[in-house]
Parts: structure tokens; sequence; C-alpha cells
């Protein structure tokens, strides 16, 4: 069981001695029990952070986030920036140190294990509430506990936990400066690839009519791009900025330049566009799931990561963020690599 | 002849500067007699082909699209098809889960001294190709 | 007119509707969204994931097609939208209320054919809200109210068996008249049954902007508060709270080239989102909106400020959209609060 004093205590310490210069946290936010990121740089405010089953954002995104601004200041980080990460945030921030994106000495890592459960799915949770809107969400062992304005609601986690919580191998940060509560390293709640082996076996031979389906349905919004660690891309293929379109620019000129993808969210751009996405993520992605939660239109889109992420298993052994020094999938390559398919 | 039959798919060939693009001169200046359906793209390594160029070929109505270059040990860059075979079995795997024919989508190596190889590659890709019919599911579609 | 039908002719009124296409909100893939009707409908939803304002102002629509033979002049077809007559049920009073702001939108200075166009051919048929149908409910700090006809052709309010059935204009008394027979005058108890219904659908407890009168004034003069970027620190920059949105309204225009040789393509225009980091992006690199603050803010000021010295009305109709949908908490009934507390 985690404490959540000590995460507090840990914050406003290294505040005070100056150790590090933010601490990205959870805090209570506006709306019913979700959490919401929290950049705390007060040690005052220390004792706004939170833990709960409602802390489902991967915040190692505003590493990037912080890294671009610092650029664009011309700014040298300074003091390390502190971040409360999972298991799967951790192993984000190892991809990212990977590719060099900053230093393991720039972030502090203060690690909470997910123990035996993780967080919550807002889709599974509804039918459970009646209706009503929770107004806190607390852990408590291998429950969660909502509370309600009928009063105290409790679920066995595994009921409500979202598949992404469900089929994780390693709940714990491995990497981590500090961490809190215990490392539950190959607990099983569910097989690996679960979600991807359900739909597997469900959808036999007719794939395309269950993803041209969805691939219908986007609506381009970039919520999965943009909740996302690894789509740091200065300049995203679907966005047209490289080109820019003048009075004097002609017909043919335009016509002549490259586009990968258009604007309009029909359905051949859309499947160009999240393809793209699940190729970039290829043996990058850690599996926080956030694309998937954020989506609002519900596009699983995290069966296209998880069929690249077992792939590269099944394939090339490779494990996405496992280690800072390690090699990235498609910038490495095995003698052995299977090579059938080639004629 | 029915409409199957008459049907002339079209594929996008990415071959590589030294080898794949030096066989498809070979099978030409041999005179091997192949069909004409692959419009060829000279890349410097297969190494450098991005899966993007695979699914953009698609979207711009490709029905096939060939990736070929050196064998392996032969790559100019040494290890640029090693790369380049992880990379295209990936998103091969990919275009197959998402429900598009797996055959349209091919590899090869095929060296300088290949012609006729290359000349049964696109034989074959074409052959397996024409019962597929055109490709419409990855390809933009045509408005008014 | 005021009628009274009973629950379980819906259905029947709905087949009666034959020169009408009709879409309701149905439950697809976990969530709900506008689907044409075929069967019966239920109008028990929450509130649908997306506003209905896709009918007049779809995500992506064609301007005109063009084609050029080199050495030759252009050659341009203007493609004006040729959609059947819609009527949409289900409508909560926010999205309806979006209604007349897109329209003021779409015609102040110039009129907008292709919206026009699918406009007049779209009929909005209400439900008024008895209860909040989201937690984030906030339609009577902006000027509504769960039981607002604005914006709408036909209020349905429902009453147990029954629904109380209202035509507020001309095109939704033309989709009652489709139906005569259905329907039966409401008699004085009943009359009181939809007051009753509508007092308490009002005072049902929301969430709620604290001054939304004076918003205006107070966003103004907080424009350059640091508040605004402390608050949107945790903005991604992604298109949720816009593309849900019943009044967001910006949009980007872009040639898609079908063919090279002859050339051939269609302009078309898109829906577009002032939270997208390069939505003012500038050709030479510059970006006035530079930072996630300065974007949240355009967003919030237009709602709160902007449309308001535009047309004397809130833009924003309090359905709560953005708020739910919202990745990382960033509420705008929040925003608003704080900035206008800070100015008082």
């Amino acid at each position: 069981m985690i404490n959540l004093q000590d995460i507090r205590d840990t914050a406003r310490d290294m505040l005070a001695k100056g150790e590090v210069r933010t601490v990205i946290g959870y805090r209570r936010g506006t709306r019913g029990m979700l959490a919401e990121p929290a950049f705390i740089t007060d040690p005052a405010q220390a004792d706004d952070l939170v833990w709960n089953p409602t802390c489902f954002h991967n915040l190692s995104l505003y590493l990037v986030e912080d890294r671009k601004f610092l650029a664009h200041l011309r700014q040298n980080p300074g003091a390390p920036i502190g971040i409360v990460a999972k298991g799967c945030d951790a192993r984000s921030i190892v991809v990212l140190m990977q590719e060099h994106y900053f230093k393991r000495e720039d972030v502090y890592i203060i690690g909470v294990s997910c123990e035996g459960t993780g967080v919550v799915d807002e889709r599974k949770l509804a039918p459970h509430l009646n209706g009503f809107q929770a107004s806190d969400a607390v852990f408590d062992g291998d429950d969660f506990v909502f509370t309600t304005a009928q009063g105290e609601k409790r679920l066995p986690a595994r009921e409500v936990m979202a598949d992404r919580c469900l089929e994780c191998r390693i709940p714990f940060p491995k990497e981590h400066n500090l961490v809190f509560g215990e490392d539950k390293t190959g607990r099983q709640l569910a097989e690996p690839f679960a979600a991807l082996k359900r739909f597997e076996a469900q959808e036999g031979g007719d794939r395309w009519n269950f993803w041209s389906h969805h691939f219908d349905r986007c609506i381009r919004c970039f919520a999965c791009r943009s909740v996302c660690p690894m789509c740091y891309c200065d300049e995203c293929v679907v966005d047209s900025i490289t080109f820019p379109v003048t009075s004097e620019t002609s017909a043919e000129e335009k016509a002549n330049r490259i586009r990968w993808i258009e604007r309009s969210a029909t359905r051949s751009e859309n499947i160009t566009y999240l393809m793209t996405r699940a190729m970039h993520l290829a043996g990058r992605c850690t599996d926080c799931g956030e694309c998937e939660r954020a989506c609002p239109v519900n596009v699983p889109i995290r069966l296209l990561n998880n069929k690249m992420e077992r792939e590269a298993r099944e394939k090339f052994g490779f494990e996405p963020g496992a280690s800072i020094g390690g090699p990235s999938l498609v910038a490495s390559f095995l003698d052995n690599d299977p090579g059938d398919f080639i004629r | 002849m029915s409409e199957q039959q008459d049907y002339e798919p079209r594929i996008v060939a990415f071959l590589c500067k030294w080898c794949s693009s030096a066989g498809s001169d070979l099978a030409g200046v041999s005179r091997i007699q192949y069909p004409a359906n692959a419009t060829p793209i000279t890349v410097p390594c297969t190494g450098a082909i991005s899966p993007m160029y695979i699914l953009s070929a698609f979207n711009k109505g490709a029905d096939g699209v060939l990736v070929s270059g050196c064998h392996i040990g032969d790559c100019h860059y040494i290890e640029g098809n090693f790369l380049a075979r992880r990379k295209m079995q990936l998103i091969m795997e990919l275009i197959e889960f998402i429900g598009v024919e797996p055959n349209r989508f091919r590899m090869s190596w095929v060296s300088a001294a290949e012609g006729a190889k290359f000349a049964t590659v696109i034989t074959d890709f074409v052959n397996d190709l024409k019962p597929l019919g055109p490709q419409d599911k990855l390809k933009r579609a045509e408005q008014a | 007119m005021e009628k009274i039908l009973e629950k379980k002719r819906i259905d029947d009124w709905i087949k009666a509707l034959s020169d009408w296409e009709v879409h309701a909100p149905a439950l697809q893939d976990g969530i709900w969204t506008y689907q044409p009707v075929s069967g019966a409908i239920r109008l028990d939803h929450p509130n649908t994931n997306q506003s209905p304002k896709g009918f007049a102002f779809p995500q992506r629509e064609i301007f005109f097609s063009f084609e050029q033979i080199k050495g030759e002049p252009p050659k341009l077809k203007q493609v004006l939208p040729k959609t059947p007559q819609h009527a949409v049920f289900g409508v909560r009073p926010c999205d309806g209320r979006g209604v007349p702001r897109m329209d003021k939108v779409f015609n102040d200075h110039v009129e907008d054919p292709y919206y026009n166009a699918r406009r007049k051919n779209v009929a909005y048929v209400g439900l008024a809200c008895n209860k909040p149908p989201s937690p984030n409910c906030f339609c009577l700090s902006v000027g509504g109210s769960p039981v607002s006809t604005d914006g709408l052709d036909v209020q349905l309010t429902d009453m147990g068996d029954r629904y109380f059935v209202k035509a507020i204009t001309e095109a939704g008394k033309a989709l009652m008249k489709a139906a005569d027979g259905m329907f039966s005058d409401p008699s004085a108890a009943e009359q009181k049954q939809l007051k009753q219904v509508h007092a308490e659908a009002v005072a049902h407890p929301q969430r709620k902007v604290n001054d939304p009168d004076g918003a205006p004034a107070k966003l103004k003069a907080n424009f350059n508060s640091p508040l605004w970027e402390e608050m949107a620190r945790a903005c991604i920059g992604c298109g949720i709270c816009t593309f849900l949105c019943p009044t967001c309204h910006c949009f980007d225009i872009n040639d898609e080239v079908q063919n090279k040789a002859p050339l051939k393509g269609q302009r078309v225009r898109t829906w577009d989102n002032c939270q997208f980091p390069d939505f003012t992006m500038h050709s030479s690199g510059h970006n006035p909106r530079e930072n996630t603050g300065a974007r949240l803010r355009q967003r919030v000021n237009h709602k709160f400020q902007y449309f308001h010295e535009n047309f004397g009305m809130h833009q924003c109709t309090g359905c709560g959209r953005c708020i739910t949908g919202c990745p990382v908490g960033i509420d705008i009934v929040t925003v608003v609060n704080k900035v206008t507390e800070h100015a008082g």
C-alpha cells in the first residue's frame, strides 16, 4: 500500500531543497473523482498531490513539453524535473532517454507501483454506478472504493480496471530514483495481449469490416497523438506546415508537393494516419494506453499498437523501454531476424 | 475474356539503386519478357524506405507494392537491408492485421546479376495480384 | 401548436415522416451519436458524444472541383450541397441554442451558401432535459435552460408515458402535420403537468459559471494574466474540445489534388481547431499564439468575450462536452471562474 503522505513529503522536501525545479504529479481535478496533471513548484502546494485509481495520465509527455519549451527559450534545464511515474510511464521515460531526448540526470523519477491493481476504466465503471457520478476514488488492496451520492461503492479492481492494466506484466517502475509501493512484477491479472487475442478470435476472417468501420469513425482530433509521449516529432506527417500556400503559389506547384495525408477525415486518410502512427510507435510504445483512453469516439487504437508490440516481441525478442542503453527496434537488427517472407 | 483477366494491376516497385534497379536493367537488356505493370522508383537503399512510402503508395492507388534490394550480406551500405527486413516485416504484418490482402505487399532480394529473377518476381506478383482485383481499401476515394 | 403524443407512437410518427431523412441518437461503439433511424428509437440518451452541428456544417465538404489541361485555363465547377430534408430527433436544448449561434457566424456580413444550403433542410426536434444529462451541464449559467426552445423546430418534453410536443417554427409544424392524426390536444391537466416538469427541470442543480455577465469585461481585463499559462499547463493541444463543441466553427480550406496530369481535384473545407499549434502558424515560422496558454485563452475568450462583443450573447451554450471529453481535465467552468474571480 502506498502512503500518499510519503509522496507529498518527498515532493515538498525536494522542492524546498531545490533538488528539483518542478514536481509533475497528479492532483484532484474539478470534474468529479478525476485526477488531473499537476505541476508543483511551490513546496507549500505539495499537499495537492494525490494518488488514486484515476491517475491515468502518462506524465512523461510533459517532460517532452518541458524539453521543447527549454529549447525554445534556449535555456539549460538546471535542476532536474521530478515526475511521478507508474510502471508504463517509467518505461516511456526510458524510451525517451534511449532516444536521447533528455539525460538521466535531467529527471528525477518518483516511482509509484501499481501493485495489484492499476487505473480505472471509466467506460467499464459507468454501469456499476447506476447513473451516479463518483466524487472520489481510492485504492484499497485489490479493490477500488468509489464515493457517490448513494454512498460508498466497493468494487474488485479487476472488474473495472483498464485493459492495459489487466494485461500489464510489469506494474512497477524499474527505472526510478525513489519508489513507493511493492514490486509485483509477474502478477498476471489477464494474459498478455488478452484484448488483442480476443479481437483476433472474434473477428476471424473479416478484419476489414471491423477496421473500416472504425477508420470511418475517426474524427482526426489527434488526441491520440497529442496525449502520447512518443509522438514528439516537431512536425507530424499530417501537418502541412512546411509548405506555405501564398497567393503566388500556382496550382501546379501545389499539385507537385508531397502531401502524405490530406486534412479531410475520410477513411483513406484516417487509415494512413493511424497506420503511420502505429508504425512510428513500434518498439517505442510502452502500452500506457492513453491514446485509447483519450479517444473521444472509442477507436480501438490500442489494438494496433499491441499488434506491433507483439510482433516485435515474438519475431525480434524486443521489449520496449527495457533499458536506457538498449537498442531501438527499427534502428537495430539481428543477423537471424526472420526473412522467410522475402522472395 | 472476362473482366477479371482484363484487369492489369498497378505495382509500385521500390528498387534499391545498387542491386534490384540494376537487376531490372539487366532484365531489360537481356530482353526477358515480363509484364509491364510495375512502376519502378529507385531508392538509394531499401533501408531508406520509410513504411510511409508503402502506405502512401496504397493511398494513391497502387494495387501492389514491391520492395526489392540486395541480398543479405551484399548491401552497399553494409546493413541497410537488415534494417529494411525488420521494418518491412512490421508493415506487412500491420497491413494484414487490418484486413488488407497480404499478397498486395511483397519483398524480394534481387542482385544486379539476377535479371531473370527480377522478371520472375514481377511475373509472380502480377499473377498473384490479378485475382485480388483493384485495391480500393486504402485508396483515396475519387470524388465528383 | 401544442399537442400530446403517446410515447409508444413516436416510431409511428417517424415512419410518417417519409419526406424527411430522420436521424436520432443511438448508442454505438460505446458512444451516443446521431444515426439514421431504422426501426425503433429511444430518446433516453444523456447527450450525444458530438453535437449535431455536422448536419449543417459537416467536418468535410467540397466547395468546387477543378480541372486543368496544361496550357489551357482551369475549369471550375461549384459543388453546392444537395441534401435531402433532415429531421434530427433528440436534440438537447444546449445544442439547439448552438444553431442560431452558427447561423449568425455563417450569415454575418457574408452569407455562406454551403452552410445555408444544408441548414435550410434541417429541422431540429428537441428534447427538454428533465434532469441534467451530464454532470458537467451548465446551460443555466450561460443564459440557456434545460427547457429552452431556442434554435429548435419542435420541442418534446418527456411526461412519463407521453410527450408534450410543441411546434416552434413552421418547419416544426410541417413535421407534426405529416402525422396529424397521431397527436391529441393537451388537457388542462397536461398543460399543468408540463409547467411542473419544466419547473423541476430548471430547479435541478448544475455546475455554475459564477459571473457570466461580468465575464466579457473581466476576460478582457485579464488578457495578459499569467493565469492562462498556468491553467493551460496540462493542455496537450488536441482537438477534442472544439470538435465536440456545438458552436466551434473554425475551418480550414485545402486543395486536394487527385491527379496531376491532367490536373484534377477539389477545394475542400474541413473543421479546424484553435488548439492545434499550427492553427495560427505563419509561413515565416512565427506563431502569434505560440503556447497553450494563448490558445486556451483564445478558445475561452471567443466563447465568453469576443462572441459576446460581436453578437451580444455568450457563444458557449453550456453542454459540458469539452469538460467531459478533455483527456487532461481542463474545465471551462473552472477556467472562467478563476479568471473572473481574479479580476474581482
